[in-house]
């Protein structure tokens, strides 16, 4: 596809909201400061696993300055919810099972206040046994964390996903050569600069309008009907400018904006809770930790035959996302190659290790570092070379993946990686590095791939609406139910418009996510907001601009397939151009409607849960990173020197755009590499702010050099896929498969850290309460 | 206990009455009405609340407001004059140096602290000056790009 046809699709573009960003004038939602605004906070469990004895929150009433309080009774069925499964209350009832669950919440006139108010409260935990390893989660004995189940399985067990694909077991016997390994990842904090908040603010209707900084304002919206009881015409949710989630602030935010509502409601008062770092550490849920154990088999000359890749999930306390990740998980599990047979089965547990949901890459960030390290130790075994060996197996158009899905088209997985191969100079490092003798650093080369389903998948139902209006001033409104938090899909649609529509950019504006406006099309997850809401927007903007042709065409009078455009004008016959702004006009006189919805639905896909085959997703992402790196052999220390990251997105849109997220993306995944670890002692989470759990800052990110290649994906539109998740996915193994190379030390353990990467293993630890116990309680 | 400060908030004087423990940060956006400074960590690892205070960059959430008594503060809504963007904030739209923008005010104002006192610097002076400024977002590179580009041009 040329570049040629384009105007905006592909060309240089800068950010919509990059003037009020630049300029201080977005608003955050903690940014508002409302005249008679009330000021929240929650009583927080300072316990893992506990029942709740006695809770009595009357004394905080008797606090200067607090207005209302409430706890679960405040709510419908005690506010429980949850998707997919409901095991979750708004305010915690009966038991708290990790540490940071909200108990109780306080509206005041002061941040102070609401805090004296939540510490009056008068809350008597009972301690239960924990399960704080996942490995444990199911033992017969292992106290119970979640609820009696009907099929009377463990209690403590969530879910399991399966693929399988003949019987593996039959074909490893076959096999000369075998890898039998166990990796390990741990909890990763987002680490979003804004923290978590809602404000609510009573209606005269007796309903409540929410600002949240959430992903998907549908879903708040769903849950403040549910359990407020509410009609759902009366509530309303807007996004407004929100300081990155990366999967982030959903499940928690959801709980948020509800105890918020239910204050307002009480209080009959604006109520804003916003988090202290602490808070949002203590309380949020991270990426799941997860436990792979994987068999590979392969022939001498390289051919792999078989993988098995048998994995745990912990999901902490609550399900949240957790079976849509271990699903994910699973569909991934064993990388982007050909097999005779496979068997996958990740389950995923209870814990009272906080709790773990939706973040980048969704159980594939997980499970990619698991694979991708073992295909590297299996290219080693068979003497290899890396790309050699993911050249001789990986995907290509016309294979048919283990999951039984032919894949037709759009598989630049070859290519990714033998642009990476050329860029990083990789024969010639891997030959030289190899010669290294210095006891003191070393350098080293190593190479991950990966493929991402594209979009929910067979999670759910798959469908984006978008809107467009032309105003008086003859700008050009569109609103979204998928949302910009960062990532940048404002500036996608708005690109996609002027395309359509033949108009400048600056004449479109993408309004801020609001229910009132926006119409539901699912949440803002899974990387699909190009695609989905992307081809939704197109559909719109073709919709509107057929009706604009036929009023230039009646205009011009001349057949609307004459019509032809010069700039923003209509050209007729008579070669006399008509402004943009008089078509509108004309059309308004003719009573033409000058809006328009676009709906997109993704091809409709079947994956059958128990047989573990199907087509899970209707295209996939794929890449491949190489990274460069230098280990100093005395002190563990790596540093990243290069990455090279060749991503299959299809049709770039917006190029700058994409950039910043393979970028970011990188960078989480060097910071998921090497250095971030919440780690969870007996339920307490270690790190409650960024002294101590260390994100990479500008110091450590190395050179990065990104190369997209552009192949057709016939359902995106023009041709486009996503970036957003995948470009963080394959970082963390490439970057360990480099430290191999360097060291000749494999680590199986993330973070490859400076003792792991010095002595093989972690030093021992003392945990401490301390630190959530205190930062619950300040500020 | 109340103490009465005076300070020169982007070149408007301004008298305000501050708690004793009250931070600068606080004193900006919830007295003053100066939201750019962000609250990010409050702990002074992020950045995010970053402004210049008498000519430094500083981590508001740091300073005591009674501390600022006399100062003369900048923040990032006083760059722009009559609708012309500083050259760092044109760098920052040009150069795409922004995604959720959470982190944006406060790297621009430690960029400018380091440009107005070296206004060449090297690219490792950049990300020395900008480590104390956490970005979860972009991995850095558009922002010492951006940097990068005002200090080449010599403009800032």
């Amino acid at each position: 596809m040329s570049d040629l046809q384009y105007k905006y699709i592909g060309k240089p573009a800068d950010r919509v909201d990059a003037l009020e960003k630049v300029t201080g004038a977005a608003k955050y939602v903690g940014d508002y400061y409302l005249p008679d605004m009330l000021y929240a906070r929650a009583l927080r469990s300072e316990l893992p696993h506990a029942r709740i004895k006695h809770l009595d929150t009357r004394p905080a009433l008797n606090v200067p300055g607090v207005i209302a309080v409430i706890t679960s009774e405040d709510f419908i069925d005690h506010g429980r919810f949850g998707f997919p499964v409901k095991d979750h209350f708004a305010l915690a009832f009966e038991k708290v099972r990790y540490v940071g669950q909200a108990i109780a919440a306080v509206a005041a006139e002061t941040p102070e206040a609401a805090l004296n108010g939540v510490k009056a409260i008068i809350c008597e935990l009972e301690p239960l046994p924990g399960v704080f390893d996942m490995d444990h989660a199911l033992d017969p004995d292992a106290p119970q964390v979640g609820f009696e189940r009907e099929d009377h399985k463990h209690p403590n067990f969530l879910d399991m996903s399966p693929v399988y694909k003949g019987d593996p077991d039959e074909v490893l016997k076959d096999c000369p050569v075998v890898l039998h390994e166990e990796y390990r990842t741990v909890h990763q904090e987002h680490s979003y600069l804004e923290t978590e908040g809602a404000l609510a603010i009573p209606t005269s209707d007796g309903g409540v309008t929410v600002y949240c900084n959430n992903q998907s304002p549908f879903i708040t919206k769903g849950n403040l009907v549910a359990v407020l009881g509410l009609d759902p015409i009366k509530v309303r949710v807007i996004q407004p400018h929100v300081g990155g989630s990366f999967g982030g602030k959903d499940d928690l935010n959801y709980l948020t904006a509800c105890q918020v509502a239910a204050l307002a409601l009480k209080a009959k008062r604006p109520v804003r809770m916003t988090f202290s770092r602490e808070e949002s550490m203590i309380a949020s849920y991270k990426r799941d930790a997860m436990h792979m154990r994987i068999t590979l088999g392969a022939d001498k000359d390289g051919t792999l035959r078989a993988c098995k890749a048998i994995h745990t999930l912990d999901s902490g306390a609550y399900s949240s996302q957790s079976p849509f990740t271990a699903w994910r998980a699973s569909i991934h599990a064993m990388g982007a190659y050909r097999y005779d047979a496979v068997k996958v089965e990740v389950t995923s547990v209870y814990t009272n290790n906080g709790f773990s949901g939706a973040f980048r890459g969704f159980g594939n960030t997980e499970a990619c570092f698991g694979i991708e390290s073992a295909i590297d130790e299996l290219a080693e075994k068979l003497g290899m070379d890396p790309i050699d060996f993911r050249l001789k197996n990986c995907l290509r158009v016309g294979d048919v993946t283990p999951h039984g899905q032919k894949l037709t088209e759009s598989v630049g997985l070859v290519e990714c990686l033998e642009t990476v191969r050329k860029l990083s100079d990789w024969d010639r490092k891997r030959a030289e590095y190899a010669r290294q003798t210095s006891q003191d650093t070393r350098c080293g080369i190593g190479v991950a791939v990966l493929f991402h389903g594209t979009s929910l998948g067979a999670e759910g139902v798959d469908c984006a609406t978008n809107t467009i209006e032309i105003l008086p001033d003859y700008s050009v409104a569109c609103a979204s139910g998928l949302t910009d938090y960062g990532q940048g899909p404002r500036t996608v649609y708005t690109l996609i418009t002027a395309e359509e529509l033949g108009i400048s950019p600056e004449r479109v504006r993408i309004l801020l996510a609001d229910t009132d406006t926006a119409i539901d099309s699912g949440p803002t997850v899974a990387s699909r907001s190009t695609i989905l809401a992307g081809n939704a927007m197109r559909v719109a903007a073709q919709t509107l601009a057929r009706t604009l042709n036929f009023a230039a065409a009646d205009m011009l009078k001349c057949e609307p397939q004459r019509v032809m455009r010069i700039g923003e004008a209509y050209v007729g016959p008579n070669e006399e151009p008509v402004s943009w702004e008089k078509v509108v006009d004309h059309a308004r006189s003719m009573g033409l409607v000058l809006s328009a919805h676009g709906k997109w639905s993704a091809p409709e896909i079947h994956w059958d849960h128990h047989k573990g085959t199907g087509t899970p997703y209707f295209g996939y992402h794929f890449a491949a990173q190489v990274a460069e790196v230098q280990v100093d052999l005395r002190i563990g220390k790596t540093q990243v020197l290069n990455i090279w990251a060749a991503h299959d997105t299809g049709k770039v849109i917006f190029p700058q755009g994409a950039l910043g997220q393979v970028y970011g993306g990188i960078t989480q995944g060097l910071g998921y590499a090497l250095m971030e670890e919440a780690i969870y002692a007996d339920g307490y989470l270690q790190s409650v702010n960024f002294d101590t759990y260390l994100i990479p800052t500008s110091m450590d990110v190395p050179d990065m050099t990104a190369r997209f290649v552009e192949t057709n994906f016939s359902p995106g539109p023009y041709g486009a896929k996503n970036i957003a998740e995948p470009a963080m996915v394959p970082t963390a193994p490439a970057i360990v498969n480099a430290i191999y190379h360097a060291t000749g030390k494999r680590i199986r353990v993330l973070p490859a850290d400076l003792e792991r990467v010095a002595l093989g293993k972690s030093l021992h630890k003392r945990g401490s309460p301390v630190s959530c116990k205190v930062g619950l309680k300040v500020k | 206990m109340l103490h009465e400060i005076t300070l020169t908030v982007n070149g408007e004087q301004r008298t305000v009455a501050v708690k004793s423990h009250h931070t600068l940060l606080k004193v900006l956006r919830e007295q003053l009405g100066i939201t750019s400074p962000k609250i990010g960590c409050e702990n002074g690892e992020c950045g995010a609340c970053t402004v210049l205070m008498n000519g430094k960059a500083v981590n508001s959430c740091l300073v005591l407001a009674v501390e600022a008594d006399g100062a003369v503060i900048e923040t990032v809504e006083n760059l722009s004059k009559e609708g012309e963007l500083h050259p760092l904030q044109q760098a920052f739209v040009e150069h795409n140096a922004i995604q959720c923008g959470f982190c944006t005010p406060g790297m621009i104002m430690s960029a400018k602290g380091l440009l107005d006192r070296n206004p060449h610097p090297t690219v490792d002076e950049v990300k020395e000056a900008l480590a104390g400024n956490l970005c979860r977002c972009t991995g850095y590179i558009r922002i010492v790009d951006a940097v990068m580009d005002v200090a080449k041009k010599g403009d800032a």
